[in-house]
């Protein structure tokens, strides 16, 4: 990785650093970040307790080297 | 010359600009200096531009015009601007990903597709912004870019959709007369139904990925956003191609062939009549109502038709996050995660990385069985039919779970989950405006067997020659 930047191009990241405190301040009020990280974790459980309900013959095999 | 284009120019089909060019009606750079200087105007009023390439695509443009001086053509996409994903990497200028934590981050290899389109002399005036790392985390805002929310140019007050918001609006208005996209699990399809422009999910392997940032290697495909079905056909057709830097590849390659199409009367369209009438939002079900119509009239036989029941949702999740975590474990290890803008994003990464390899596997293993079922589901129909999305585009002050929990529909239908499955499967996919709700675009998608693309994008092109959505303009 090289990191040579032209003066437009360096204008142009400052420029969208600058827009990050603007997504910020767009951002309605979240959550705190302890609910969401209960959350997140919830979500993992409910998508295994999904996976568990498949009936899934021993015999398969994961989609590997996946093609479609 | 560029000061004298009216709108019509900016939101001209690929074919009609390369037409009008090689008639020497203006040079490529007086095309290319006209979008480059509309997308830096105007790119910043939707949060649509990543990087503007302005300098470097004109002087691309003078080798384009030095080309088609001695007649030397190229294709069709000679001397066409165009707009690309911050996730591709372009040598030498900032890649960024959408996220913060990469704002200076600097390739020294252009992407494989940016290359081939550049080949054919194809230029790139600018990077398009996008959701976070491809919003792989999940993420509950609009918000979740270092670039802000993507404006929807039909009414600034929703989202253009994610993750690829800048290539939709872009498109929309008329910025760009087209742009590459990515999409893991729906990212083409949903700007491109939010922003009433055709979108088009190659088959997993079709399009080379070398250069894309990676969220999950066994789902990430690269496509196009355009004005219709053919512009899409154009620019796969430049874009397609096994590559030995992209694992995943294929190693086969797309042909437009739209004189060897099958007759639309004889394509078996399978379609759920719930999707149109109880999971479509009220204001949306005219439009998913004329648009089956329409498919109706093509001639091709309509079928009712059941997606296979198993959990899409829960598999999608589970391979993108355990990837994505795998990808960028430095990220969320080093506490960098925590500059990203959406706070859900960063909560789904870190969990993500309690997810087991037994989970990982088991989910691999289910989408062994979806890959299966869903091949069967091809020997009854041709195509799936379903909305691409069931409404328009949400407010973006509003948290895009909000109608998470409002009750559903007791059938499935096919729409609520064909665009996971559809992705887990590999499948193509097509995005086609066809109206509009409370003043915003809808659309439909048709999603075919794997490398079917061609069979999509006839029946595409057979209903764009029968509706104008996709000619619609938002107000500017």
């Amino acid at each position: 990785m090289s990191l040579k930047m032209t003066r437009r191009d360096l204008a142009a990241v400052l420029g969208s650093a600058a827009s990050v405190a603007v997504a910020r301040a767009q951002n309605p009020p979240a959550s705190q970040p302890e609910d969401l990280n209960a959350a997140a974790k919830d979500q993992l459980r409910k998508d295994r307790e999904a996976m568990a309900k498949v009936d899934l013959p021993m015999p398969t095999e994961p989609a590997f080297q996946f093609k479609a | 010359m560029a000061g004298e284009f009216n709108d019509d120019i900016f939101f001209a089909t690929i074919g009609e600009l390369n037409t009008r060019l090689k008639a020497k009606e203006f040079s490529a750079v007086e095309l290319v200096r006209a979008f480059a200087r509309r997308l830096e105007q105007l790119g910043p009023r939707y949060n649509a531009l990543a990087l503007p390439l302005t300098e470097v695509a004109i002087r691309h443009a003078q080798g384009v015009d030095k080309d088609l001086k001695i007649e030397r053509y190229r294709g069709p996409l000679q001397g066409i601007p165009f707009g690309a994903k911050d996730l591709l990497s372009y040598a030498g200028h900032p890649t960024t990903w959408g996220a913060s934590p990469y704002a200076a981050q600097v390739f020294d290899e252009t992407a494989t597709v940016l290359q081939k389109l550049e080949k054919i002399g194809a230029v790139l005036v600018g990077k398009l912004a996008m959701v976070e790392l491809a919003g792989g985390g999940g993420y509950r805002f609009a918000s979740a870019s270092m670039f802000g929310p993507g404006l929807n140019p039909w009414d600034r007050t929703r989202w253009s959709g994610g993750s690829s918001s800048g290539s939709g609006s872009a498109v929309a208005a008329g910025l760009v007369p087209f742009a590459l996209g990515s999409e893991t699990s729906g990212s083409i399809l949903t700007p491109a139904a939010f922003c009433g422009v055709t979108g088009l999910r190659p088959t997993y392997g079709l399009v080379s990925r070398h250069g894309a940032m990676a969220l999950s290697w066994t789902m990430d495909k690269v496509g196009p956003l355009c004005r219709s079905a053919e512009d899409c056909a154009l620019v796969l057709a430049a874009i397609a191609g096994g590559d030995s830097a992209d694992p995943g590849s294929a190693h086969k390659s797309f042909y437009y062939t739209p004189q060897y199409a099958r007759p639309t009367k004889n394509l078996r369209v399978g379609y759920a009549p719930i999707d149109f009438a109880e999971w479509a939002q009220p204001a949306a079900r005219p439009a998913f109502e004329q648009a089956l119509a329409v498919i109706r009239e093509t001639g091709a036989q309509l079928a009712e038709v059941k997606l296979p029941d198993l959990p899409y949702g829960a598999l999608t999740s589970t391979i993108i996050l355990a990837e994505a975590a795998s990808i960028f474990e430095p990220l969320i290890v080093s506490g960098k995660v925590q500059q990203l803008a959406d706070a859900k994003q960063i909560a789904g990464l870190k969990a993500a990385l309690d997810i087991s390899a037994t989970d990982y596997l088991k989910a691999m293993r289910i989408r062994t069985l979806v890959r299966k079922q869903i091949r069967q589901l091809f020997t009854e129909v041709d195509v799936l039919l379903a909305p691409t999305r069931f409404g328009p585009a949400p407010k973006i002050s509003e948290p895009l779970d909000k109608h998470a929990s409002d009750p559903k529909p007791k059938d499935p239908g096919l729409g609520s989950a064909l665009i996971p499955a559809g992705n887990l499967a590999g499948l193509p996919a097509l995005s086609l405006p066809c109206g509009f709700a409370d003043g915003l675009p809808v659309a439909i998608q048709l999603v075919g067997s794997a490398f079917s693309e061609n069979l999509l994008l006839a029946l595409g092109k057979d209903f764009q020659t029968r509706t104008d959505w996709h000619h619609k303009r938002p107000k500017m």
